[in-house]
Order: structure tokens, then sequence, then C-alpha cells
């Protein structure tokens, strides 16, 4: 295969994670860290392929979105602990589900014709997240969220809620695309950690677009490379070149040189 | 007394919910109760599974209990348990008390890998004990589909360890249980009769604090971690040498995330995890018996364990520190 083709197929590969990472680099300008992305797009991915279409991802990713927001936000529950539900939550439920409704399953899916999802989320969301975070007041106050609550006083609800709401879109759309376009349908526990990776390229990326651009690329074209060296069968064992993502994001997490800020107020409730 | 009530209305609930949840795709709710009681302590056999099932989710949950306690979000119990199984087979053929130290070194060592990366390159505990798990996980893969799998090539396992390295049985349940108790009693002895124990807690309460007050916060949290990490890894090595005696891909089978289930509904108290273990091992065991028997996937334990856990953070009876 030519390096371009690969670079190419590396890009559309990593979609799903560049939404998940933009998602969550949202929520977590607002003041949240939500853990249970992983859960949110493994839902995602059940609905989708169950309804075969994106709105069905999106509803269910907003689904555990709103569980997570009441618990977090509303109840001002433990961040990390409420996210870790979740995701027990989405993994019990989807495995549930999925033997529940097996035939639901196995329907055939539709052959997608033109995957716009690809160039919006590596061109058009980007520019357009950067614009809304930094360019407009409804930015400023949810950035504000993150950095000092007290500033925004009784509204801090209202914009963690919209970063939630913002994310739960991206999310469903993520898993969407990975069960519809990327897979041939749902698979229990498909998302395979790809959440966890996604937020540890927000804050490889110090909670900025360009950032998470630059941490999705990298880390999609060590992923291409694992399938190149599975592909020239160097001798590497297949189970270990398995490992090899969750190794390239802890190089990942543990390359960020430098003072790391992160947003004052995250995982404050 | 609340934190009992919040514990028991947790528990109750999550049952409730499962059963009559079950309506929605046409069980029955009485029937789907029926099972999981008589899957999980209907009978002497079940009980015994249950008792055997809650063995490794007792050493989770006080893994997770005193690695939440200290404020430190090791979420890699899972890891930390395929790694300590896989040390144990390893350190098997010298023995039961080599294999039971090994597996504990193990899952000390690996979940020091997340201390290490907090205190060098200030990379989150939470995100980093997560992702070894899955580095754990493809490692298990990888040495029971290579090195480490059975001599006849036959299946993605391992051998059987040596007969003498078996934890002993009494009425199917194994020695196992002897140490897990005795452990659970050992760390509510550490939380709240030592100054290790008040330190540790200090640095979970509010770490600043802690370090005006004269306590080394990094070397605590490194304390706290290895301890978790330990208790986990020794799960996985008791798993290996009192039930499965072989390694194979799903060892795991969700041991370690189900300790941060345990532990909650324990509200991080060593004691209190006898209890919670138990419940989480019948649920385990009757959710086993409904896939058999009725067809419904086991992950309802899993569906259950999330329930707990929104139930008792919903009563606020683990809110965030400030």
């Amino acid at each position: 295969m030519h390096a371009i083709d690969s670079i190419l197929l590396a890009i559309v590969a990593s979609t799903p994670l560049l939404l998940a990472v933009e998602g969550e680099l949202v929520v977590q300008r607002s003041g949240i860290i939500n853990l249970g992305i992983e859960g949110m797009m493994l839902a995602a991915a059940m609905t989708a392929t169950l309804t075969h279409s994106l709105w069905g991802g999106i509803l269910g990713a907003a689904a555990m979105a709103a569980l997570f927001g009441f618990f977090a936000i509303v109840l001002k529950a433990d961040q990390i602990v409420t996210g870790t539900a979740i995701n027990l939550l989405a993994l019990g439920l989807t495995g549930f589900v999925y033997r529940e409704m097996q035939e639901a399953f196995a329907r055939p899916l539709p052959h997608v014709d033109r995957d716009l999802i690809v160039p919006a989320a590596w061109i058009v969301l980007p520019i357009a997240l950067a614009a809304l975070l930094w360019r407009t007041m409804f930015g400023l106050r949810l950035r504000a969220c993150g950095e000092n609550p007290d500033v925004i006083g009784r509204q801090v609800p209202f914009y963690r809620w919209s970063a939630l709401a913002i994310e739960a879109v991206l999310v469903g759309v993520a898993g969407s695309h990975l069960a519809l376009v990327l897979s041939s349908g749902f698979a229990e526990n498909m998302t395979a950690g790809r959440g966890f990776i996604a937020l540890s390229i927000v804050i490889f990326g110090r909670w900025k677009l360009k950032g998470a651009l630059l941490g999705t690329a990298v880390f999609g074209l060590a992923a291409a490379g694992q399938y190149a060296l599975q592909a020239a069968s160097i001798g590497l064992p297949f189970h270990l070149l398995l490992a090899v993502p969750y190794v390239v994001t802890l190089l990942i997490l543990c390359g960020i040189t430098g003072r790391v800020r992160a947003p004052e107020a995250l995982g404050r409730p | 007394m609340r934190r009992l009530l919040v514990g028991a209305v947790a528990a109750i609930g999550a049952i409730a919910v499962l059963t009559i949840g079950g309506a929605a795709f046409g069980h029955s709710p009485s029937e789907l109760l029926r099972i999981l009681i008589a899957g999980s302590i209907g009978s002497p056999f079940a009980l015994e599974g249950t008792i055997v099932k809650s063995i490794p989710l007792l050493l989770t949950g006080l893994s997770v209990a005193i690695a939440f306690r200290a404020g430190v979000w090791n979420i890699g119990a899972e890891g930390q348990f395929i790694v300590g199984a896989i040390a144990g087979f390893l350190a098997a053929r010298f023995g039961l008390a080599a294999a039971l130290l090994a597996s504990i070194v193990a899952g000390a060592a690996w979940a020091s890998i997340a201390s290490l990366m907090r205190f060098w390159r200030n990379a989150p505990e939470v995100l980093t004990t997560i992702l070894l798990n899955f580095v754990g996980f493809h490692l298990l893969g990888y040495a029971v589909n290579g090195p480490l799998q059975e001599s006849s090539k036959q299946y993605p396992q391992s051998d059987a360890i040596p007969p003498a390295a078996a934890l002993p049985a009494i009425d199917g349940v194994h020695a196992g249980i002897a140490i897990a108790v005795l452990l659970a009693i050992a760390a509510w002895i550490l939380l709240y009769r030592t100054d290790e124990g008040l330190r540790l807690r200090a640095t979970g309460f509010n770490a600043s604090a802690a370090m005006w007050a004269g306590v080394n916060v990094n070397a605590q949290i490194a304390r706290a971690m290895a301890i978790s990490g330990g208790l986990a890894g020794l799960a996985g090595g008791i798993e290996l040498l009192g039930v499965t005696h072989r390694l194979f891909e799903r060892f795991a089978a969700g041991y370690g995330y189900s300790g941060i289930a345990v532990a909650l509904l324990a509200q991080l108290h060593p004691l209190a995890t006898l209890l919670s273990a138990f419940f989480f091992g019948a649920l385990a065991s009757g959710a086993g018996e409904l896939q058999r028997s009725a067809g419904i996937s086991s992950s309802i334990a899993t569906l259950g364990q999330a329930i707990v856990i929104l139930t008792v953070i919903g009563f606020g009876a683990f809110r965030a520190r400030d």
C-alpha cells in the first residue's frame, strides 16, 4: 500500500476518536471531566446500529450524558465515580440488549455513499468549535465555568449542560461512525478504550483544538503503523501489536513537555 | 447507621430495577428474581459459587477502597489482577507461597507504573491505570497464545499449575477466603488503627492540609497505590491458584472493575466490603444462572453494579472533595 493511502486510512479510522476528543475538550473547558465518554460512545454505537441512523446514535449518547449530568451537575456527585458508573452502565446495558434483540442487530446495514463526517470532524468542527469557544460571549462564559465558576455564579449549570449537550452530539456521531461506517454494526465493548484515549489526547493537546488535531493525528499514524507492522509480518506477535495503541497513548500522556495547565476548576462540582 | 441504610437501599434498588426492567423485554420479574436467588443463595451448591466469586471481589474491593481513601484514582485493578495472575503462574513451580508473593509484587509494580508516570510526567493516574488495563489484557492474550500456551498447543490457555501450588479447598471453597477475610480486617486496622492509615486518610481527605501537617504526600500516594495494586494482584493470583488453575484470555472477567462497585457499596469501609463483596458475588452467580437457564446476558451483573454506584452517590454518600 502507498504511503498516502495509509495516511488517508489512518485519518478516516481515527475520525470517531477525533470527534470524542473535540467533545471532551468542550466539557473539560466548562470544568467537567467526563470519564463516561467511553460509555456514551458505546451506547451510541448500539442505538445507531439499532436505528440505522446518526440521530439514533446521538440519542443514545445523549441519554448517557443526561444521566451523567444529573449526577455530576445537579447532585454534584464526584465526576470520576459518576463517569465510571456510566461506563459500567453502558457496558452492562448494551451487553444485555445485544443478546435480547439479536435479530434487530443482524439486519444488513445501509451502504454509506459519501462519508461527510470525516471532513466535518477534521476541518469544519475544529474551526467552528474554536470560534465558538474563543470568539463568542457564550464560549467565554463556558470557559469561565472551567476556570473560575464563581464569576458565572448561578448560571454555571446552564453552561455545563450546554457543553455536555455539545459533547453528546459529537460523541453520538462518533459512535455512529464507528459502528455504521468503520465496522459492520455493533459488537460488545467495541469502543475498546477510545474514550479514555480521547481524554488523554485532550490533555496532550493542552485543552486546545490545534493540540487535539495534532494529538489525534499522531495517535492515528501510530495506530496505522501498527497495521503496517502486522501486514509486514516482521515477527512481532499479533497480540502484542494489539497493545500498541494503549502504549502509544501512555507515551503521549508522558510526553507532555513543559507546564501543563488544566482548566483551574476542572473536576470541581 | 445511615451508611448501612444507603447500602441496603442501593442493593435492593439494583435488584428491583433489574427484575422490573426485565419486563420491558418480556421477562417475568418474579421469575427473574426466583432464578437470581436460586442461582446465588438458593442451594448449598449455588452458595458455594457465590462465596468463590466473592473472594476476588473482596480483594479488588479492598484494593479500590484503600486507593480511593488516599484520594488516588486507581481504576486499574483489572490490569493489576491480570499481571498478578501471570506472575503467580510463573512462580507457581516454586510453590504456593512463592506464587502468592509474586502476584502481590507484580500487582504492586504494575500499579506503581502509574505512580511513576504521575510523579515524573504529571500524567493523571485515573487515565494511566485504565490504559494499563488494556495493556495487561493484551499481554495476557499474548502470553496464552505464545510463550505460556499449553504444551498441547490446542487452546489459547496455559497449562494447569502444579497441584502442589493450588490453594487447598474445603467443600468447594478454597483457602483464599481466609486470606481475603484476614486482609479485610488488616485493612481496617491499617486505615483506622495506625499512623500510616491516619496519614493515608488525611492525604485523601485534603492533600494540601496533610502536606502542611507534615505528611510526605507523594510518598503516601505511592504507598497507597502500591498497597492497592498488591491487593488486586493477589486477587488475580488467588483466582488462579484457587479456582481456574490456568490462565486464559478472559481470565479477569471484570473482577477488577467490579472492585469499584464493591468498594463504593461498602462506602470505602474495609469491613463493610465483606458484605458488599458477598452481595456482588451473589449477583454475579445469579446472573450466570440467568444466562444458563433463561438465555439472558450475564452482563446484567455489570448493569447492577452501575445502578448500585449511582444510587450510593445519588444519596451523597460519596460526594466530591473540593
